[in-house]
């Protein structure tokens, strides 16, 4: 059984839906809506841009990243796979897939977006967080960059002619 | 004063629940949380320039050798999704908050509950995911190098050493890999793939089809560029901390030696020394005696007589060690550079293997990095005697955690004692006040007549 693919969802489907991410320092062991969320979520920005907010009584310094540049965040959700409906015009080619696998069907499903986000708060109890240690900011700023470092090649039509 | 506005507070959010609770329960919570949702949201970072036709795919792991998911657009490439999770020391959750409090009434809205499309959502796990490129060189090994399972590998060994098209090498992998063929299908990816193939193969002209062989040697070459494009900047700043700059740091030796000399002088005091030295060693040898002196007068005035001298003494033998060229730095990079290739990409085996030809090719020579990290070696090992020396004569000043460790210690084993006293009758502690000297042991009954 090969696993589905999914479709994901592209930048410009989920512009104009915002979302605000905010990483707790905590677990929370619930996964869904928590409205109305004013008693007990009200984060403030000073002037100099420090986040504070207090979560149950204990004090918690948020520091905002921004994703790098060339990137963008989407929130989606997983929809359950479905048998792709295949267009006429790969006929030719999917003959070929038939007569390999002809009891697998190609499973797709989709990672609707369900909003998009630029950047985001990672928030730590009295002390914010050390962009050295956690691993979210460390993926986010210092692998990003190096894999594009790692990964860079010449793109298709140079080599060939090469 | 603090009471009042405390108790105005009360006042106006008791009247904003009773606005927004239809059935008030006074004994209850006012608010029932909603059933958990079985398919919490997923956080993605992805790149802007993949399209809207790039799909999640499963295709074999070049390090493992198992399905593992990969973004591929059909213009733009293959995209490795990393997964970031929390480790199991510091718990984390998402908190989003959907409509980003921009829109100042909807986002009020929103918060009273009433308003479902700007709401505030928790996740348990605090999962993202990021999809950053990945050459297709990688995703293309697996069918060249042989995995361990031993009924693939009789063929790819093989057909690796022949030339064959593109289709044939990928047929070897085809069964592991899911959507291997899938993808081929999409847009530039065959075309992306056969031109990354022919980077690490030869290639031959039959007909109007281009014939693949693998070649390690190409493959090496094609890394090491890699590992030499990493090495040229400095790597990420905590790699770059842990492996470079820490592997190549000396010893602070001979400052050890002179602190040792002064005896009265505390720890936060050596501290500064150091650090003083360090950094004076770092510029030129002829200004350190003169700033040596000046922080030593500074911090112990007692003992300046005995310490310019042995620091001097010191300074210029530090010197020529302490600083890593900057050509050793760069080939420190490239081996951990390649090192990182070779234990995130390549599988576990293989990799073995690229590194013994790594040693042996003329490609790029380390003896400078080796013959640097020889002598390191050596300092440590001195500087380690002479800290074991140093602590003889320090003996006496303990550090905080000593102490910290002698009063647990202490209350620990009083804490034992006592327990031991509440377990025992009154009769046997009377008993043990008795005077015994005199008495015949009780092991006199019993031996032999």
């Amino acid at each position: 059984m090969t696993p589905p693919i999914f479709k994901v969802a592209s930048a410009e489907s989920v512009e104009e839906k915002k979302a605000q991410l905010h990483l707790l320092p905590c677990r929370i062991h619930y996964d869904g809506d928590v409205n109305p969320s004013d008693s007990f979520w009200n984060p403030s920005q000073s002037e100099d841009g420090k986040n504070t907010a207090y979560f149950r009584g204990r004090k918690l310094d948020g520091k905002t990243f921004k994703l790098p540049e060339g990137y963008f965040g989407v929130v989606a959700e997983k929809s359950d796979p479905k048998p792709e409906q295949r267009g006429g015009n790969d006929e030719m080619t999917d003959d070929v897939e038939i007569q390999e696998h002809p009891n697998d069907q190609l499973e797709v499903g989709d990672m609707n977006g369900k909003a998009a986000f630029d950047e985001m708060i990672v928030w730590g109890h009295e002390t914010s967080a050390d962009a050295s240690e956690d691993p979210y900011i460390r993926g986010m700023e210092e692998w990003i960059t190096f894999a594009e470092q790692i990964h860079s090649y010449p793109t298709g039509a140079e080599s060939v002619k090469s | 004063m603090a009471r009042t506005r405390s108790k105005g507070g009360a006042t106006t959010t008791s009247k904003n629940s009773k606005e927004t609770s239809s059935t008030p329960a006074n004994s209850k919570s006012r608010y029932v949380l909603p059933e958990e949702s079985s398919n919490p949201p997923r956080i993605f970072i992805l790149p802007k320039k993949a399209t809207k036709e790039a799909r999640i795919v499963s295709l074999l792991n070049p390090r493992y050798a198992k399905p593992t998911r990969y973004l591929v657009c059909p213009e733009t490439g293959v995209y490795e999704l990393t997964q970031i999770a929390a480790p199991k020391t510091t718990p984390r959750s998402w908190l989003i908050q959907y409509g980003g409090g921009e829109d100042g009434e909807k986002a009020q809205e929103a918060k009273l509950g009433n308003n479902t499309e700007f709401s505030v959502h928790i996740t348990k796990g605090a999962d993202l995911f990021v999809a950053t490129p990945i050459d297709p060189v990688f995703l293309l090994l697996p069918a060249f190098i042989p995995s361990t399972s031993t009924s693939s590998e009789s063929k790819s060994e093989k057909q690796s050493r022949l030339f064959v098209s593109s289709d044939d090498h990928l047929d070897t992998i085809q069964q592991s890999s899911p959507h291997q063929w899938e993808i081929l299908r999409w847009g530039k990816i065959r075309q992306l793939f056969e031109s990354r193939m022919a980077a690490i193969c030869e290639t031959a002209q039959a007909g109007d089809e281009t014939m693949f062989r693998f070649s390690e040697d190409k493959l090496l070459a094609e890394l090491l560029a890699k590992a030499q494009r990493m090495s040229e900047n400095p790597l990420p700043k905590s790699m770059e901390d842990k492996f470079v700059t820490k592997a190549l740091e000396a010893p602070v030796l001979g400052i050890k030696r002179a602190a040792v000399l002064q005896t009265e002088t505390s720890v936060e005091e050596k501290q500064t020394e150091e650090t003083a030295t360090v950094s004076a060693a770092a510029e030129s040898g002829a200004s350190t005696p003169k700033e040596t002196n000046s922080t030593e007068s500074q911090t112990s005035g007692n003992s300046t007589a005995t310490a310019p001298t042995s620091a001097s003494d010191a300074a210029p033998e530090l010197a020529p060690t302490i600083t890593a060229s900057p050509e050793v730095i760069r080939l420190q990079r490239l081996r951990i550079a390649f090192q990182f290739l070779s234990s995130s990409y390549i599988a576990a085996g293989y990799a073995a293997t690229l590194r013994q030809k790594l040693s042996s090719t003329s490609l790029v020579d380390f003896a400078p990095l080796d013959a640097y990290l020889a002598r390191l070696a050596q300092l440590r090992q001195e500087a380690a005697a002479a800290r074991s020396v140093g602590d003889y004569t320090r003996k006496r000043d303990f550090d905080d955690e000593e102490v910290a460790a002698r009063a647990e210690k202490k209350r620990r084993h009083d804490e034992e004692e006592k327990r031991k006293k509440a377990g025992e009758s009154r009769g046997v502690r009377d008993l043990k006040k008795v005077n015994t000297s005199g008495m015949k042991k009780m092991s006199d009954f019993f031996k032999k007549k």
